[in-house]
């Protein structure tokens, strides 16, 4: 990496919050680094300061409590798949952790910065979406909960505006337990980005499905009711969906894959 | 940025360019020069180290950000004069050819190894997953690692008809 | 070179050996070019085209040349030297016009790279973006713009090539046979079909990487990364109009290279930067995406075939066009065409043959050598040719293809009568057949279909190749014993990962009757020290070298008897030796040892008798001959290897995934002189062509930019991808002037993998692909019936597998 930038990495959330107050737009967020750092390599972004949200007291911290799980912006993607109470709790969100790139990045990718880049790939954003995640913003001025269904705001844009950050991603406890899978078709059986993915969950009677890669941004489908035929849920599914043609894949092979792979998931998802 | 890391057991401390990412400090900073890079965006893994008992993308991860750490690479691997067992397993099963990959590769096996002491195939292949090799075709590479652990997979040979 | 020996009575020909670079490449101790740092090196970086044609306006790099660090800016307006390999048709930095996406403009040296980088972007171009000609058969319209007006002005290598100046055709190469009129008069059925490729990466793990220093007194030394020493230092002693003696160039490890080192590449442009910075070593590695759009690929290829066919399923006739895609530049694309032309049917016999190979130059980044050399492409083609025709015709396509197949006393299409000795193309197709139960699902196989309802097809694909080379290629091998009795052997063929260096101390050791630990294959290649070898291409390394080795041991041993007669006094004829020393056979006790031979004897008295022993080998290629320009008869072939694949699939149906469930491989090497090397070369390369049919391509929008020039949208298999079950086997036809009978085979894995793939998703689906690679989508549309997408050229008018069956049944 050529282009040079200060770092720095504050010890508490306290602290984070004054830095990123004091740069705003000048700085960038160092999570994980997976995105961030081939982005400044590449020269897509040139900051002046990197400042890294791992670092401050409790930044790794991953508990279950009352609230449900929740996860600072230093857990990593193989944290939650390390987990024995995640992958009995959410098998959902540890089915979306393993499809997200190769393992070396799963030991650094972070749960928060998948999420925060607001990819329209995004492996981790589908299972947030479903199991009824909110995140915990913070910044100088104090505290903002925002559930993800309301977290993206277009194609890598969230809401999170200079001097905030994804403090905290819960997952609400009443989630547990919600039966799911994820299908993600690519070109290659190894790591890649999705040419679609698809996750349902089921629980209590209740269908949610999360789509990655076939619109600006991941999107959250919950109007699949129980009752529905395969057919109509997967119109309603691809309602709510606008998938384009890049080098990936056609538009129309975008549309009939989600098609196909919402039937699939309608008769494997228990 | 002043950092203090342990290498391959040995500690060390330097002075460090802010930017610069953990792979190219190994290279020209310690003149640790066995882990390669072949993309410099994560996607090949040539560029693996273990830091803190997790393989990683060098290349994506900066130097002051591994400030304390404790890092494996290709260099430590060898027990003093003699090739560690990993090593020796893919001498025997020619796991090697270019070698490119090779440093990589091996420090990928070896954080499996360190976890799971008897990986079945599909898990020696998922975690080379992130680890291209253009030369081998993986194969001999996956049995040499199937052959270490005692695991059946771990055989193959060239026939003659 | 061929003694009739069998492999059990050898010690270690044919047998388990170690490579001799395995503890260096385990340890991170063997060192790379881009590992090195020379003192007071400078860092490069380009500017490089955001266009894919554009008239240079005004370059200004006034700013970057007063930046902090930086010792040299280069300019294409400065430098006037031409680069090529065949056809000098290349500038080191582009000048007036630019021809492809990501060529270099310009170039920096400094202290750091963060220094180069910083200048480069400081450089001003102004650009008049040009219409760029995208589509290889678009340039051949009368109105496509011209990639290169002065082709007229080249100079090019006369006896084999023939460019055509005012055209964008590089090269056309021809080759009649027989009567093609009258053998399609003759055909019961006519098929033609049209099959295309995009142009791929080769993706070495190492990318592009050079240091060079111009020292004074114009002595350029060059670190690279490349295939070739004397090939490197030939063009650029050429480029430059240097006396060979000033220019050394010296490769150390290399990280692959699958031809695309094979010729020269960046060095020139490192030894302009030093030049200008007083002599400083300068030091260039392209990154990934460079390595994508700045260095050469593999052409794409568009192929239309059509046969004639008797009522008994015997091909009569073959008309045969060749559409290549060379790029910007003609590099090695030309001799691509020529040796795709010559081999263009497979290994079929076909009686009356007409070959048209066209080399077309458009705004792409230009294609090379790669793996195969145009086999895996147009084999492509022809094996998916082969499977439509029996389709056509109602003939199962294993039969057609051995109803076929080349068998001794069949002609070549260049006139060459094949032998016994030639190889067993009919034995390689059959046990490929067998190893994948070919024809019919197994039990097991049904279950499986019946659980996942998948469809599992089987398929099956042939392959030949000869070494593409200059009929005149000579290499050397120079043998030098140690002091202690061990011997170093020396030569300037490249060991770049394929091992042929482990098979050369093999066949030392066999021939000295040494033991195999007193024989060491020196890798680090140097032009001033190593005797010389053409190149390191063409699977003709262990075929040419090995025999040179063999000839540097026998030399080796008679200098050692010469020496032991002397001393022993006894006539050399009644002498013998063991790994140790060299005995009078009816008096063994009477010996002299190697180790005190080795660098002079002395004789008690204190006399010196010898001088230190060296074996020396030289070999050239044998019997071959330029091709006639008009009827492409003559003698191409040192040997041909021939082999097939049996693939097993299952494929979805509804969303056209499929699965490899096995490949098997055969191949007919002559002898295998490392059984676990020849696997090693058999699976890599089998996986690389499987990357190649699977997904892999170049993606350009409609200005000509690459869209995808790095690893997020160029895959290439991982360990994931690999088919479930692999097996590979030999058939041992000893090649009778090949090292104890051994032929190359190094690139013929990648061969007809993406037909045999395409031949088994035929079978299980029906799904008819023309263009490789087939990806998921591909297949479904082919399912479908669905317009194919042609996105190589994102909304290109010129379809992809769009050619119109045109089967008919003449009785």
């Amino acid at each position: 990496m050529v282009y040079e930038f200060r770092y720095l990495a504050p010890r508490t959330a306290t602290e984070l919050a004054t830095v990123l107050d004091d740069i705003k737009a000048d700085g960038r967020i160092l999570a994980g680094g997976t995105d961030l750092i081939p982005n400044i390599r590449n020269g897509v972004f040139k900051p002046r300061i990197v400042v890294d949200v791992k670092k401050f007291q409790g930044a790794d911290r991953m508990a279950f409590g009352s609230e449900g799980l929740s996860m600072g912006p230093a857990v990593t993607i193989n944290d939650v798949l390390r987990s024995k109470d995640a992958r009995e709790r959410y098998p959902s969100l540890c089915a979306c952790a393993h499809e997200l790139a190769s393992h070396q990045v799963r030991n650094r990718a972070t749960v928060a910065g998948n999420v925060v880049n607001a990819s329209p790939c995004s492996d981790m954003a589908p299972a947030l979406l479903c199991l009824g995640a909110r995140a915990v913003i913070r910044s100088a001025t104090g505290e903002r909960v925002v559930p993800f269904a309301n977290f993206f705001a277009g194609v890598k844009k969230t809401v999170l505006v200079p001097g905030e950050f994804l403090a905290t991603i819960i997952i609400p406890a009443e989630s547990a337990g919600a039966a799911g899978r994820y299908l993600k078709l690519k070109r290659i059986a190894g790591h890649d980005l999705g040419i679609v993915g698809v996750l349902m969950t089921r629980k209590d009677g209740e269908l949610r499905f999360g789509v990655s890669s076939a619109a600006p941004t991941p999107v959250l489908v919950d109007t699949v009711g129980a009752k529905d035929d395969p057919d109509e849920a997967a119109r309603k599914v691809l309602a709510s969906v606008s998938p384009i043609s890049d080098v990936r894949g056609t538009k129309e092979y975008r549309e009939h894959m989600i098609g196909v792979y919402v039937r699939r998931l309608l008769s494997e998802v228990e | 940025m002043r950092i203090k890391l342990t290498v391959n057991g040995l500690a060390y401390e330097r002075e460090c360019a802010e930017h610069v990412t953990l792979l190219r400090f190994l290279r020209e900073g310690l003149g640790l020069t066995g882990t390669k890079e072949g993309c410099g965006m994560g996607e090949c893994g040539a560029c693996t180290v273990i830091l803190n008992g997790r393989a990683v993308n060098s290349c994506m991860v900066l130097a002051v950000e591994a400030d304390g750490a404790v890092i494996s690479t290709i260099e430590g691997e060898a027990q003093g004069p003699s090739l560690s067992d990993i090593q020796k397993a893919f001498e025997k099963h020619h796991a090697v050819q270019c070698g490119f990959c090779t440093p990589g590769m091996v420090m990928s096996v070896k954080e499996l190894l360190a976890d799971n002491g008897k990986p079945g195939v599909d898990e020696v292949k998922e975690a080379i997953e992130g680890n291209f090799c253009r030369c081998t075709g993986y194969v001999q590479i996956v049995e040499a690692v199937m052959d270490l652990t005692g695991r059946p997979g771990g055989k193959g040979e060239l026939e003659h008809v | 070179m061929f003694d009739d020996i069998k492999t059990a009575d050898m010690t270690y020909v044919g047998k388990k050996a170690g490579r001799p670079d395995m503890v260096e490449k385990l340890t991170g101790e063997a060192v790379f070019v881009s590992d090195m740092e020379l003192p007071g090196m400078l860092h490069a970086q380009l500017k490089k085209s955001p266009h894919a044609r554009a008239r240079i306006k005004r370059i200004d790099a006034s700013k970057a040349a007063a930046m902090p660090g930086v010792r040299a800016v280069v300019t294409g307006e400065e430098l006037d030297y031409h680069i090529g390999l065949y056809i000098v048709d290349k500038f080191i930095l582009a000048k007036g016009e630019v021809r492809h996406y990501g060529e270099a403009v310009a170039a920096v040296a400094a202290e750091t790279l963060e220094q180069a980088r910083a200048a480069v972007e400081a450089i001003e171009v102004e650009y008049e973006p040009l219409p760029p000609v995208l589509h290889h058969m678009d340039a051949l319209k009368p109105d496509a713009p011209l990639v290169h007006p002065e082709l007229g002005t080249y100079s090019y290598i006369e006896a084999v090539f023939t460019p055509k100046p005012g055209t964008n055709i590089a090269n056309h190469t021809k080759l009649r046979k027989g009567d093609v009129d009258k053998g399609f008069e003759a055909s019961e059925y006519i098929v033609e079909r049209e099959y295309s490729c995009p142009s791929v990466q080769h993706v070495p793990m190492e990318t592009h990487v050079a240091i060079v220093q111009w020292a004074r007194g114009d002595r350029v030394s060059i670190w690279t990364s490349a295939q070739s020493p004397f090939t490197v230092r030939n063009l650029f002693c050429h480029a430059f109009g240097l006396p060979h003696i000033n220019v050394r160039v010296q490769i150390p490890y290399v990280g692959g290279g699958f031809g695309g080192k094979a010729g020269i590449g960046i060095e020139p442009l490192c030894a302009v930067l030093s030049r200008k910075a007083g002599g400083k070593p300068v030091k260039f590695q392209a990154s990934r995406e460079e390595e994508f759009s700045l260095l050469p690929c593999r052409s794409a290829l568009t192929y239309r075939i059509k046969t004639g066919v008797s009522a008994d399923g015997r091909i009569q006739a073959q008309h045969m066009t060749m559409y290549w895609d060379s790029g910007a530049y003609a590099d090695y694309a030309v001799n691509v065409t020529r040796a795709s032309g010559f081999s263009a049917s497979g290994p079929y016999e076909i009686p009356n043959a007409w070959v048209d190979a066209y080399t077309i130059y458009t705004n792409k980044p230009y294609g090379t050598a790669y793996r195969g050399f145009g086999h895996v492409e147009f084999h492509w083609a022809v094996e998916r040719h082969m499977e439509l025709i029996a389709q056509a015709i109602g003939m199962d396509p294993l039969e057609f293809r051995l109803r076929n197949a080349l068998r001794p006393g069949s002609k070549t299409m260049t006139g060459e009568t094949i032998l016994p000795s030639t190889g067993n193309v009919v034995k390689c197709i059959e046990e490929a057949a067998r190893m994948i139960g070919y024809g019919s699902l197994s039990a097991d196989e049904l279950r499986r279909q019946e659980k996942t309802g998948w469809k599992i097809g089987k398929g099956v694909a042939a392959l030949q190749k000869a070494p593409a080379m200059p009929s005149f290629t000579a290499t050397a091998v120079v043998l030098k014993m140690n002091e202690d009795g061990s011997v170093l052997v020396n030569l300037a063929l490249t060991d770049y990962g394929q091992g042929t260096y482990a098979s050369i101390r093999q066949i030392v050791a066999e021939r000295l009757g040494f033991p195999i630990e007193k024989v060491k294959v020196a890798f680090e290649n140097d032009t001033d020290r190593d005797p010389y070898d053409w190149q390191t291409v063409a699977s003709k390394g262990l075929l040419l070298s090995g025999n040179a080795a063999i000839l540097a041991a026998e030399d080796m041993l008679r200098n050692a008897y010469a020496v032991a007669a002397e001393a022993l006094r006894a006539n050399p004829r009644d002498l013998g030796h063991d790994g140790d020393r060299v005995f009078v056979k009816h008096h063994p006790a009477s010996s002299v040892a190697f180790s005190a031979m080795a660098v002079g004897l002395a004789m008690p008295n204190g006399n010196g008798i010898g001088g230190p022993i060296i074996g020396v080998g030289r070999y050239i290629a044998q019997g071959l001959s330029n091709l006639d320009k008009n009827t492409g008869e003559g003698s191409p072939a040192i040997d041909w290897t021939y082999g097939a694949h049996g693939m097993i699939v299952e494929v979805n149906e509804a969303t056209g995934e499929y699965r490899v469930l096995k490949v098997a491989s055969v191949y007919d090497v002559g002898r295998a002189i490392n059984p676990d090397i020849v696997r090693g070369q058999a699976i890599g390369g089998m996986i690389q062509g499987l990357g190649t049919a699977v997904c892999e391509g170049y993606i350009y929008d409609q200005q000509g930019r690459l869209l995808n020039p790095s690893f997020t949208d160029n895959k290439i298999p991982t360990a994931k991808d690999l088919p479930m079950e692999i097996e590979c086997a030999v058939v041992e036809t000893p090649q009778i002037d090949g090292p104890y009978g051994a032929r190359g085979v190094g690139e013929h894995s990648m061969i007809s993998v993406a037909p045999a793939l395409g031949n088994a998703i035929q079978k299980a689906t029906g799904a008819e692909i023309m263009h490789m690679p087939m990806r998921f989508e591909d297949v479904w549309r082919a399912l479908t019936k669905k317009e194919p997408i042609d996105n190589w050229i994102t909304k290109s008018p010129i379809g992809s597998c769009r050619s119109a069956p045109e089967a008919r049944n003449r009785g």
